[in-house]
């Protein structure tokens, strides 16, 4: 047993607004910069839609995380040799279309307008080529289903081989906010030719190193979830660095600090690397989940804090992850699943299951209604967070009605319906986390070995340090 | 003049071209990039990318080929003059075809193809493209121009190639050197100059250690 620590997320679907606010922290913060414009290390997409790129669930066209062949892990974008001989052009590379174009308005001409009979108008400019464009698409085109038929599009519902309607009384949403998800069993690690992307040991955060890259842009590619992106003005690969100079001191991502929803919850996950590649290789891909629990160890277990100790985990780390609210969602309570497991990464990035309203086709006086009969259906949220394992779905959906139910009858004095699982002091304790989610029990981030104070990232704020010296 | 241009300019050329390229890679790693604009458009880039390579890397081993191994050695092999001629250009040729030929398609991609690759073509690229278009196409009008076989190199330009590796340039033997064969040599130093400033650093990237090495990586501070 070798153990490692994880800084590691959940987010709660249930309260997301889809408001971008996380998208907006975070473009300010890191990308808002020259060659980075189109990137969005933290996007919301709404689901059903193709997202962002487009496509990128498609796993046929990029070719992207693990497969099993012939039981064996392997990248899907074949083997080493292999690989490098796509150095020259990589086929299953996205290009900018694939995201977007940014652009900007001529604002000046607002300004700088002679009187006329109509009024002016700013119109939209590449910020590539520089010259005038029409836009076609943008990063969040798809915004509450605003481009309809791509909906339709969407690679999980031909995985459930059902259509939809968009017809307003039955149509279903919801939102997707992602962000990298800091893999385990990092595609893009395994896709580097040059070995410059790195797990950090404390922490398992996945970097980029921008002196080591070299732009063979193999990573792209490689990470099913598409979030990895290539710079074109530094010509160097970048990624969502997980907030890290936050996390040294303790402080949460920005995406999750200023979620409106409060619906971000970030701590620290212990889990054995030696079992890493067996979980990875699960044969039936509706279990990886399964196995992936079976990975993350208990904290309060005396075995696993001994050896935690031997494996040179600090104190405050072993704390923090016996406090954790992301151990609690997870492992404890079972109400967190990975986004698509069935890439075979191991995201770290964990997603509570929205509940929606029951279907018209449902009794209008329930006020709780069964999983079975909600909007979404169980099978669609199945793909996206179960590798299409309904029943997995079915159980987190019944510990967050339960969790709903529990609450009322405290109120009501009504009498239980059904048997529960945990007993009533889970459910309030799920409750305070999930309902209230007061911002010290959300986060519990141990702060790292550097005493850099928070004023001087504001002062590095947008000047991320990625720019060429000189030019190149 | 020969002396300065074929006793002095080589070293100054392979000064630069060592020496500048171990600064950039001590100062300015960070800028050390493969410069991929597959990004901003992927067409013609399919075939013209590996097309130019292949021919890169087949007239990079014709040149080893015929620069370094010394012509007793091929001669002890039991390749007459007349042989060796054949099987240089048979494989000049195709290199040639290849080379030039991939070399025009991405310069056609890059400066007639979709606009947005200006933003991967700096000064410094067009100065290099120039250099090298150049020099490929004295390299090819050389193979090309001595097909009956009238100038031999192997006895001029090879043994002047491997003095200067040795540090004992001898000048003499560049005389009556056709003069697009001394077009080629003086392009090759400018290349060699230019070297360590252009995005052609790349090639001394190439990953082979990827092959070896696990696919996950953990890295302490």
């Amino acid at each position: 047993m070798k153990i490692k620590a994880q800084i590691s997320m959940v987010m709660n679907l249930d309260k997301c607004i889809g408001c971008h606010t996380c998208s907006i922290t975070c473009k300010n913060v890191w990308t808002n910069r020259q060659g980075a414009e189109y990137m969005y290390f933290n996007n919301v997409e709404t689901k059903p839609g193709i997202g962002y790129p487009k496509h990128w669930e498609n796993q046929e066209k990029w070719k992207g995380g693990w497969e099993l062949k012939n039981g064996r892990l392997q990248l899907r974008s074949g083997n080493k040799a292999t690989r490098l001989a796509k150095l020259f052009y990589h086929p299953d590379q996205p290009e900018m279309d694939d995201y977007y174009e940014p652009w900007t308005y001529d604002y000046e001409t607002l300004i700088t307008s002679q009187r006329k009979n109509h009024q002016p108008i700013a119109r939209p400019r590449s910020l590539i080529t520089q010259k005038r464009m029409e836009i076609k698409w943008g990063p969040n085109w798809e915004d509450d289903l605003a481009a309809g038929e791509s909906a339709r599009q969407d690679y999980n519902l031909q995985n459930i081989a059902e259509d939809i309607t968009l017809e307003f009384h039955d149509l279903f949403m919801k939102y997707l906010p992602r962000t990298c998800n800091h893999c385990l069993n990092p595609a893009c690690v395994a896709a580097c030719p040059s070995g410059a992307i790195y797990k950090r040991d404390e922490d398992g955060v996945v970097l980029v190193s921008q002196d080591g890259c070299r732009g063979w842009r193999h990573c792209v590619p490689a990470c099913p979830y598409k979030k990895v992106y290539f710079n074109w003005k530094t010509n160097k690969a970048e990624k969502c660095i997980f907030c890290f100079p936050r996390l040294e001191n303790g402080l949460p991502t920005i995406c999750a600090d200023t979620c409106v929803g409060r619906l971000r919850y970030m701590g620290v996950l212990l889990y054995d690397m030696d079992k890493v590649k067996e979980v990875a290789s699960t044969p039936d891909k509706g279990e990886i989940y399964h196995s992936m629990l079976d990975i993350l160890l208990n904290p309060h277990d005396p075995e696993v804090i001994a050896a935690a100790k031997d494996a040179g985990i600090p104190d405050s780390w072993l704390e923090a992850a016996q406090n954790s609210p992301v151990y609690k969602m997870v492992k404890e309570w079972q109400v967190a699943l990975p986004l698509h497991a069935e890439y075979r990464t191991l995201p770290m990035v964990w997603y509570v299951p929205p509940l929606s309203p029951i279907t018209r086709r449902a009794e209008a006086d329930v006020y709780l209604p069964a999983v079975q009969e909600m909007r979404i259906p169980l099978s669609y949220i199945a793909e996206l967070f179960a590798a299409g394992n309904v029943s997995v779905v079915e159980k987190v959906l019944q510990r967050l009605l339960d969790m709903r139910m529990v609450m009322r009858i405290q109120e009501t004095g009504e009498k239980l319906s059904r048997k529960l699982e945990y007993d009533l002091e889970t459910y309030q304790a799920m409750y305070r986390l999930m309902g209230i989610a007061k911002y010290k029990d959300r986060f519990n981030i141990p702060a790292g070995l550097t005493d850099e104070t928070q004023d001087k990232l504001r002062e590095l704020q947008g000047s991320c340090g990625y720019n060429c010296p000189g030019g190149c | 003049m020969n002396t300065f241009f074929y006793g002095v300019l080589p070293y100054i050329a392979l000064t630069i071209f060592i020496g500048g390229t171990i600064m950039r890679y001590t100062l300015y790693e960070r800028n050390w990039t493969t410069k991929s604009s597959q990004f901003l458009s992927k067409k013609d880039l399919k075939w013209a990318g590996p097309i130019f390579h292949i021919g890169l890397f087949m007239a990079l081993g014709g040149h080893c080929m015929g620069i370094l191994v010394p012509k007793f050695v091929t001669e002890a092999a039991g390749t007459d003059e007349h042989m060796y001629h054949l099987m240089s250009l048979a494989g000049g040729l195709p290199a040639a075809v290849l080379f030039l030929g991939g070399f025009l398609w991405l310069c056609k991609r890059r400066f007639a193809g979709n606009d947005r690759l200006q933003v991967n073509t700096s000064t410094m690229d067009k100065w290099l493209y120039s250099v090298l278009f150049l020099t490929i196409v004295s390299g090819t009008v050389g193979t090309v121009s001595n097909i009956p076989g009238g100038f031999d190199y192997r006895e001029s330009i090879s043994p002047w190639f491997r003095s200067l590796l040795m540090m004992q340039p001898d000048v003499s033997l560049m005389e009556n050197i056709p003069l697009v064969f001394q077009l080629h040599m003086l392009l090759w130093m400018i290349m060699a100059i230019l070297f360590p400033f252009t995005r052609l650093v790349h090639c001394l990237s190439f990953p082979f250690e990827y092959l070896l090495r696990s696919n996950i990586i953990y890295r302490k501070k």
